[in-house]
């Protein structure tokens, strides 16, 4: 009940910005409604005047009196009302067209501006691909049911209640006969569908097996060949495969045969009215010309009676859905978002330096990953993070330009706690390149200029040039308009990481964090980088997460990191003396003879 | 359509039972208003006993048409079905048959989208066909027949509705297909966007681009918002228009019967019946331009399927030559290289000869065609020139068992497959004992961090073997590279992610553990190979270098180079 709750809220927040257009179109839908159920009466009155018409005609007595008057005016009726209601129907789509189409836009820009201010715990906590499923799968599913299933519920509901109501009013018994069977159809309806949805999670279960096996499989497909193993993986595909044709099988059974069971259904129902309604006439317990008229009436009637229950257990799936991605999407609204902290000092350069007092931090209070760190660099010097993986290394980058506070102890910059700076000021002033270069996709210049995108051509280029990509971009046939992504690229890693580096050098922050890459990339390219980083640390106050000796012997002080401690500082020469961790960490890596 | 015809052919029992039970389906559908009529006329007749007889006939059809639905949706779901799984295990199959290159050129994911999309697509396609195909023109055929015959001098009003409608339908869906194009187009822009925001959601807010990710996203967003109003006012004018079209016919239809009533007064019992035919004849044309947009997205996915399955794998092994054993030596003569489409050789006229037991070290930049030329040794790909033997046997002449036997491939790309480390190194050798995989861990420095774990071999490899670090699945790699032992292992770059102590450690097991054995190893590293009996040094395709690490520094001033420019990368310091 209160995640039904939470997914009512949610429709609530998006649709409320429409409830005057909304209460026009269940209006509208009331008109259109109440017109498309009198105009059956009207053609059973048709009927009426004209079996009465050919009666008179027939007896030479009244052959000259007879008139086909009310006939027309029965027709004119009827036309009346279906121009009513084609109009207020038109009328209404057009505006549900807008509404959804106007609040799906704002739910999905709501969904992503909350992510943007998001904290960096919730990524961390979260798979980008579960992130992703609120867009592809939750509001995938809202946006259907909305165009769907939400307004036509409304028009269902209205149009079942007006049945219903004109049935009885017009003939209680034949109205009798024509519900009689709705339990029993209702029933059946959710017996199936409830057996349709288990063979169906059943279908899915068994398909998302197979497409694992699948993915997994031909993404290894190099390995297969490399080790022969073509048959075996046949062979167990052919396991999968086979298990997902039984599950399919009863699923599409299921499924499928909904939709022509209640069809099947209607048309026995309609038989049982029209078989009823003969021999209610036939019986003379009613009149037989108001009896004729009120047999076609009731065919139409029986068939708009049970569209509404065919619709809306069709409709039940898809409403299931919107709700669960309702709830999801509302629960990731009321997610903490980043303290930006806006009448907060603003920073707006690193004058002295930046210090970590006394830091304590975990990840969760379970666990602390840094017990009590001291580090401090002065304007203009440079920090190189040295330690085994899990250390605290990155930990420490986090804390620094707050995608993490501490639990414990301070991150000063120029003497004054990170906390009481305006979040976007101190941010503007750190810059940071990650081990990983993130493209977006767009063109080169977009990248370069994804942290100042007002920058001029000249800027960029320079940047460019200091990050030693220039002479690259210059070669490619649309230069700085080639179109890259994370991807698909035509770009190394090695290049990628310089493209990063230009980035960072275009907005010229005071101070840096520098994650550097450890992975291989040619010597050409790597010498490149080199350059670029030396472009990039030069005069700037930095952290390096270093893993080339290189950077590590140029550092003013090297911290090295063990299980959360610092556990030796001090320059390149000095380390080696001491003969300690950092030592053995040098001998390892000079394989060299 | 053709891919489909053994499979369809293989179930024709149940398509004659689909196809029957459309047919029944589609005549009781038909036939109800011809019943409803005749029910008209014995009313006005005041015949009780045609009444109850009829009405009796009504119900019995009614029913029919049920157990008809279910049977129709029984063998078409059957058919579906078989016939999906019978064309997606020939597609898996014939995958399984394919060479690097063939793979290369649809790429991995593409393939995995038409084992699983396109296959639903067609699945799809398939049921669709069953149950609407025949059942669509059987239902407009015979509307349109019964209801002349009800009516028959106002056939005119059919073929007037029919007009309308058509070009009602023609004018919106020709459109609609466009449009739905477009707005998958749009709507994956839209959740790329998403996806690259949040993948990189710390440099956005390093750069503090919060906002201007958000316009971003509003942008596509705001282009999706317009294409659907555009198709939400379409369907809006749609289906009113389709009500109009059909109630003003009705109306019409009615009303000149009435005009006429007094020369055919048996139309009376009639028009509830016609009404029901347009009804019918105007769902059948509406449900078959539906079908025919669903269809297309099938035809689609079934030409991509035919692709596949029309592909030639690059590489057929001779099948009849018997496995046996081969020597590891290994010869290149005269070999070039080209990718397919590329216009340049990768490998130029490549000529040596490595003797049996070697340790031979390949170097070069990155493009240099390191990993090319370890391709061809394991037959992955085919020489476009020239000859490569092993043992003194030419490569096309070798059956495939044999050369995997013969020759390990640790690729550069650790890739593991969910199920545990066992069924990992036994891919290597499938009947590998306990001491052979002990033996293969121990070699491949992966005894240290296996033995940690309780369960030992049976530990779980997760999915993207996501529970082991980058280092820890290149030592399984070559565990399950090592573990058959070959005569011929090539290690591309497999330790990179390794810390320079534990390669070591691995080449110095290699080398007591695997001394017969051929070793080709590529490293970006020369420290890597610095002791091999052979190096191989590669620029641009070509081969400028070979031999011992000594000789090359005296004779080659590329390898001289690439060993300069490394020393200076640490430092100095060597």
């Amino acid at each position: 009940m209160k995640d039904f709750k939470l997914s009512i809220a949610y429709f609530k927040h998006y649709l409320k910005p429409y409830w005057k257009g909304l209460i026009f179109v269940v209006g509208l839908t009331i008109i259109s409604t109440w017109a498309q159920i009198k105009a059956p009466v009207y053609l059973g009155k048709a009927m009426t005047s004209l079996s009465k018409y050919l009666v008179a005609y027939m007896n030479p007595a009244t052959h000259q009196s007879a008139s086909l008057a009310n006939f027309h005016n029965a027709l004119w009726m009827i036309l009346g009302f279906y121009l009513l209601s084609v109009f207020t129907m038109l009328i209404s789509s057009l505006l549900i067209s807008r509404i959804n189409a106007l609040s799906t836009n704002k739910m999905q820009r709501g969904l992503f501006g909350k992510l943007q201010k998001m904290t960096i715990s919730y990524f961390d906590r979260h798979q980008d691909g579960k992130i992703l499923s609120l867009f592809t799968s939750d509001l995938d599913n809202i946006f259907n049911a909305m165009n769907q299933a939400i307004f036509e519920l409304i028009s269902q509901v209205v149009l079942y209640i007006g049945v219903i109501w004109m049935m009885f009013s017009l003939n209680v018994k034949l109205a009798l006969a024509t519900v009689a069977s709705t339990p029993f159809v209702i029933l059946i309806a959710f017996f199936i569908i409830r057996k349709a949805r288990y063979y169906i999670d059943n279908q899915q279960d068994e398909i998302s097996k197979l497409n694992g096996y699948v993915n997994e499989q031909i993404n290894g497909e190099k390995i297969i060949i490399t080790n022969g193993l073509q048959k075996k993986s046949v062979e167990n595909f052919k396991v999968l495969n086979e298990r997902v044709r039984k599950s399919t099988f009863k699923g599409q059974l299921y499924s499928g045969m909904l939709f022509p069971l209640m069809q099947g259904l209607s048309l026995l129902n309609l038989a049982i009215v029209i078989a009823y309604g003969s021999w209610m006439v036939i019986n003379g317990d009613v009149g037989k010309a108001v009896g004729l008229g009120l047999v076609v009436t009731f065919v139409q009637y029986s068939q708009q009676y049970f569209q509404p229950i065919t619709q809306i257990t069709s409709m039940y799936s898809m409403l299931q859905l919107a709700l669960t991605g309702a709830k999801r999407l509302s629960t990731v609204l009321k997610q903490p978002e980043e303290q930006v902290n806006k009448d907060g000092r603003k920073l707006l350069e690193v004058n002295e330096g930046v210090e970590l007092k006394n830091v304590h931090f975990g990840y969760n209070s379970e666990k602390e990953i840094l017990h009590g760190i001291d580090i401090s660099v002065k304007k203009g010097k440079m920090i190189a993070l040295v330690g085994p993986t899990g250390s605290g290394k990155t930990t420490v980058m986090n804390l620094l330009n707050r995608f993490y506070d501490v639990t414990n102890g301070e991150v000063l910059f120029d003497g004054t706690d990170v906390r009481d700076f305006e979040l976007h000021s101190l941010r503007k002033n750190v810059g940071i390149v990650l081990q990983d270069s993130v493209l977006f996709s767009g063109t080169i210049a977009d990248n370069i200029k994804f942290g100042l995108p007002e920058a001029t051509e000249a800027q960029m280029i320079a940047a460019a040039k200091q990050a030693h990509i220039h002479d690259y971009i210059e070669s490619l046939p649309d230069k700085y308009e080639t179109k890259v992504d994370d991807e698909n690229s035509i770009l190394s890693v090695g290049q990628k990481q310089l493209l990063s580096i230009a980035r960072t050098l275009l907005t010229d922050p005071s101070f840096l964090i520098l994650d550097e890459a450890t992975s291989n990339v040619d010597m050409v390219t790597e010498e490149k980088i080199k350059k670029a980083m030396d472009n990039v640390i030069a005069g700037r106050t930095s952290f390096v997460i270093a893993h080339r000796l290189k950077t590590i012997v140029e550092a003013d002080e090297i911290i090295v990191l063990k299980d959360g401690v610092v556990i030796e500082r001090g320059n390149h020469q000095k380390l080696l003396k001491d003969k300690g961790f950092y030592y053995n960490l040098y001998v390892n890596q000079m394989v060299f003879e | 359509m053709g891919i489909l015809k053994p499979y369809l052919k293989n179930n024709y029992l149940s398509i004659i039972g689909a196809v029957i039970s459309v047919i029944v389906l589609a005549g009781s559908t038909l036939w109800q208003p011809k019943l409803l009529q005749t029910i008209m006329k014995a009313i006005i007749a005041n015949n009780r006993t045609e009444v109850y007889d009829y009405g009796v006939q009504l119900i019995v059809l009614a029913l029919i048409g049920i157990v008809a639905g279910i049977t129709s949706t029984f063998f078409s779901a059957k058919v579906a079905q078989a016939v999906t799984t019978d064309l997606r295990a020939e597609l898996y199959d014939k995958i399984q048959e394919f060479s690097f290159g063939n793979i290369e050129k649809f790429s991995t994911g593409s393939l995995v989208v038409r084992l699983i999309n396109d296959m639903n697509q067609i699945l799809n396609l398939v049921m669709t066909m069953l149950t609407q195909i025949l059942r669509i023109p059987l239902l407009f055929v015979g509307a349109f027949v019964l209801g002349i015959i009800t009516v028959p001098r106002l056939w005119w009003i059919e073929i007037l509705m029919i007009g309308l409608i058509l070009l009602l339908t023609g004018a919106v869906f020709s459109h609609m297909g466009n449009l739905f194009a477009k707005f998958q187009k749009w709507l994956d822009k839209m959740n790329t966007v998403a996806k690259e925001s949040m993948q990189g959601i710390r440099v956005v807010k390093s750069f503090n681009q919060e906002e201007n990710e958000a316009k971003k996203f509003a942008t596509t967003a705001g282009e999706l918002k317009n294409l659907n109003l555009t198709i939400g006012y379409l369907f809006s004018l749609l289906i009113p228009a389709f009500m109009l079209i059909s109630n003003l016919m009705i109306l019409l239809a009615v009303y000149l019967i009435g005009a006429k009533i007094t020369s055919h007064p048996n139309d009376l019992a009639a028009i509830a019946s016609f009404i029901s035919y347009l009804m019918q004849l105007m769902f059948a044309i509406i449900i078959g331009a539906m079908t025919m947009t669903m269809a297309s997205r099938g035809m689609i996915s079934m030409n991509r399927v035919k692709e596949v399955l029309e592909t030639k794998p690059d590489i057929e092994f001779s099948d009849s030559s018997v496995e046996d054993t081969l020597a590891s030596n290994i010869e290149f003569e005269n070999v070039s290289f080209a990718y397919p489409n590329a216009s340049e050789d990768s490998l130029k006229n490549i000529s040596f000869e490595i003797e049996a037991g070697n340790f031979v070290g390949i170097v070069g930049s990155t493009g240099s065609g390191k990993t090319t030329l370890a391709q061809l040794i394991a037959r992955l790909y085919d020489p476009t020139k020239g000859d490569i033997k092993i043992g003194g046997k030419k490569l096309q002449t070798i059956a495939a068992s044999t050369l995997r036997k013969t020759v390990s491939f640790v690729l550069q790309k650790a890739i593991l497959f969910s199920g545990t480390i066992e069924d990992n190194l036994k891919q290597g050798k499938s009947d590998a004992t306990n001491e052979e995989m002990e033996w293969a861990l121990d070699v491949a420095q992966a005894k240290e961090f296996v033995d940690k774990y309780d369960d030992g071999v049976k530990h779980r490899v997760e999915e993207r073997s996501a529970n082991f670090s980058g280092g820890q699945k290149q030592r399984l790699s070559i565990a399950r590279g090592i573990i058959g032992k070959p005569k011929i292992l090539i290690l591309d770059d497999s330790t990179s992610a390794l810390d320079a102590k534990s390669e070591k450690l691995v080449q110095q097991a290699l080398e007591s553990e695997m001394k017969t054995t051929t070793v080709f190893m590529i490293a970006e590293k020369i420290s890597s190979v610095i002791k091999a009996d052979t190096i191989l040094v590669l620029d641009d395709g070509e081969l400028v270098g070979m031999g011992t690490h000594k000789e090359l520094l005296e004779n080659s001033p590329i390898y001289r180079e690439i060993y300069a420019a490394q020393l200076s990368r640490i430092g100095g310091q060597a």
